[in-house]
């Protein structure tokens, strides 16, 4: 394995910092870059991030066109508070409303690909309590300033909030270090150099995301990973430094849950490579057991492997972009 | 004058423009902690963003108050002021992540005082969105050191060192929108510090308990017999003390402010209080010691002042009505310096000095237009008549 992808290939935010640069390369390339927020439940965080993008990156810096939430059937004031900041804001279901309706993060970034207009699309997560509009413009900021980068990825320090005012200097990411990064080694020992390969902040071309499939739930950024290391390699995905994500902490069980969802795409994904052959059906339930007053009770979560196609394969999406056809 | 009058409704809905510039800079400005004596890290943001917004200087004074200065078109009027505290109460490991509503932002000094901070530094913006051009230069302080121990130290330097006249000033707070101050109380800020080990070579018959001495202080200090005029008070505002339930307390701390209208009084009460200090002290063989943190002397402007009376004009033009009650703060450093300024409260909240302190974000642009509305009249002379 060759150690130059990880001198070459991977940016700290500050080498962007020059936001004018940025915009000025856009010009110069006539692109457009729309900014999408899957959104489930997310009352507490969603203004922020909206604010703080609209502010630096639309109002003082013209380089998002669009900020764009999709969400997944919120029951709180997320679709609400989004829109009172000049979002455009979705309802997953109202999207291409002829196919059948899932529910997931994965989904919502899918179907953004319909509804937004950019030729770079930026991802981010709505949870994130210290959004900076450095988020977004270090992973715009290698597709502009290279030619050969197609995806970036983000990478940070992971405080999480213990209790309801203090914060913890380190911790998270047990699921990237406990299951994919022993996973890469195995079968893609060129893949552990991305630090935080289950980061959900991304951006790259449409060119690319049209092309590869998207799992409904959790496991869409690994899959993400190993459908363009495979098609393009790994030369066209860069990883920037942000420094510090503040999330929220999760549980053993719920990280176990997106454990699950995660071992079951990489599964099918090197499968379907023929890195191996599963001689047994994988199942779609998870079972976890919760001690209930001296009784163990099992808790089953059912995910099924829903995963939708390239969208460059919907001809509702075709005809929207007028794509040629690539077959 | 009538004609700043006549515009007015119209800025509020003008600075709406650009809420998302001034939430912004209230969020990355108030996120960034800074407990007094520690400001580096917020004036460092506050600078950020005076030179993203374009003001023509930017720079620290020699006390590392930071300084935005936007170019006035006469060279011939002195500077106009607009000032604000950089410092909070909370210490830097609080979560200092804001919660960003429909209407409201939440977060730990959020109203004391990210959202003056934030406004302060959104002004070059709303100047230019209301194609205000001032005749003065427009000095943007945030000054450093203010609260508590801090003693208003960045605002006494700042003054002590500016080399020209000061037409006038605008100190800004985060709330309560409404407030218009004009007047600062004489004030003293003391602390009893009351340590038992401090008296070991003493035999105690019994062993004093120091939180039940400062007790005894406090039973004497409400006994006093205070005037009504001049109007004159003691404020018990902390108490620390003890290490743990079962164990008699070795040590504590009282904290307390006299304020009064007459500096004279302020200084016989303090008298009175370090008698009953010394004579406590002295029955029971502790050692306690009576330390001043702070003073401020009382200064006022008239209210038929032109500064005040346009102010109260400008208020009630926006619907705002003025609440004038004596306040301790910056502008009491203007006062005492003979430069006319008022302190305005930006916008209306909650929970004020909680860690879930909430401010409402649409009365905030109403606050914007008044301080435009007070500065634009510094400008057109109210302060200029001596």
């Amino acid at each position: 394995m060759s150690g130059n992808w990880l001198i070459k290939n991977t940016f700290h935010y500050s080498n962007f910092m020059n936001i004018g640069r940025l915009v000025e390369e856009k010009r110069k390339k006539n692109l457009s870059i729309s900014l999408c927020l899957p959104t489930l439940n997310e009352e507490k965080t969603i203004a922020k991030e909206i604010v703080i993008m609209k502010s630096e990156l639309m109002t003082h810096y013209p380089l998002l066109d669009e900020i764009v939430v999709i969400d997944s059937g919120s029951s709180d004031n997320t679709r609400e508070i989004a829109r009172s900041y000049g979002a455009d804001v979705y309802k997953a279901s109202e999207i291409l409303p002829d196919l059948e309706d899932f529910k997931g993060k994965g989904e919502n970034l899918w179907k953004a690909l319909y509804i937004t207009k950019g030729d770079i699309i930026v991802y981010l997560d709505a949870d994130i309590t210290n959004i900076h509009h450095r988020f977004a413009y270090s992973l715009i900021g290698p597709l502009l300033i290279t030619d050969h980068i197609k995806y970036t990825k983000a990478f940070y320090d992971r405080p999480i909030a213990i209790g309801k005012n203090k914060m913890r200097p380190t911790g998270g990411g047990r699921v990237t270090e406990l299951v994919i990064r022993p996973l890469f080694s195995l079968y893609f020992p060129e893949l552990t150099q991305i630090l935080q390969p289950l980061s959900g902040e991304y951006a790259g071309f449409r060119d690319i995301f049209e092309k590869i499939p998207f799992p409904i739930g959790y496991g869409v950024e690994t899959s993400m990973l190993l459908d363009i290391y495979e098609k393009w390699g790994l030369d066209v995905i860069a990883q920037v430094d942000l420094e510090k994500r503040v999330h929220r902490n999760q549980d053993t069980q719920s990280l176990g849950k997106m454990a699950f969802v995660i071992l079951k795409t990489f599964w099918d994904r090197v499968e379907k490579l023929g890195l191996i052959k599963i001689k047994k059906q994988m199942l779609d339930t998870m079972i976890q057991y919760n001690l209930v007053e001296n009784d163990y009770k099992s808790d089953i979560y059912t995910i099924k492997g829903l995963e939708r196609p390239p969208m460059i394969d919907v001809p509702a999406y075709h005809e929207k972009f007028k794509k040629a056809d690539h077959k | 004058m009538e004609e700043i009058i006549k515009k007015l409704p119209s800025f509020v809905n003008a600075v709406k423009k650009i809420k998302e510039t001034i939430i912004t800079n209230i969020v990355f400005i108030g996120q960034t902690p800074s407990p007094t004596f520690q400001e580096q890290h917020r004036t460092q943001q506050l600078m950020e963003r005076l030179v993203e917004t374009g003001v023509d200087e930017c720079t620290t004074d020699g006390y590392q108050n930071p300084i935005g200065l936007i170019r006035g078109t006469s060279d011939k009027k002195p500077p106009i002021f607009a000032v604000t505290h950089l410092d909070t109460f909370f210490e830097k490991d609080i979560d200092h992540n804001f919660m960003v509503k429909k209407n409201s932002i939440t977060g730990p000094g959020i109203l004391d005082n990210a959202v003056g901070v934030g406004v302060l530094a959104s002004l070059p913006e709303v100047f230019r969105i209301l194609d205000i051009r001032f005749e003065s230069d427009i000095v943007l302080a945030g000054v450093i050191q203010s609260i508590g121990k801090g003693n208003l130290r960045g605002i006494r330097h700042l003054l002590k060192t500016w080399e020209t006249p000061v037409r006038g000033a605008v100190c800004i707070e985060g709330g309560e929108l409404g407030r218009l101050n004009y007047a600062t109380d004489g004030m003293k800020r003391c602390e009893i510090i009351c340590d038992i080990m401090k008296g070991r070579d003493v035999v105690h018959k019994f062993k004093p308990n120091a939180i039940l001495i400062l007790h005894q202080i406090i039973e004497q200090i409400l006994k006093m017999r205070l005037p009504q005029k001049p109007r004159s008070r003691v404020i018990i505002g902390k108490i620390s003390g003890g290490y743990k339930h079962g164990l008699i307390a070795c040590d504590a701390t009282l904290g307390f402010e006299i304020q009064s209208d007459s500096d004279r009084m302020v200084k016989t009460i303090f008298k009175d209080i370090n008698d009953i200090v010394d004579g406590i002290s002295h029955e029971t063989q502790v050692d306690l010691k009576l330390k001043t943190i702070s003073t401020l002397s009382s200064s006022r402007l008239r209210y038929n002042h032109p500064l005040v009376k346009n102010t109260v004009e400008i208020m009630k033009t926006l619907n705002l009505k003025p609440v004038s009650t004596p306040s301790e703060s910056e502008l009491s450093i203007f006062l005492s310096r003979k430069i006319p300024a008022v302190t305005l409260g930006v916008t209306k909240g909650e929970n004020y000095h909680l860690v879930n302190a909430k401010m409402e974000i649409d009365p905030m642009f109403t606050g914007i237009a008044q301080i435009v509305g007070v500065l634009m009249a510094i400008d057109k002379g109210v302060c200029d008549e001596r």
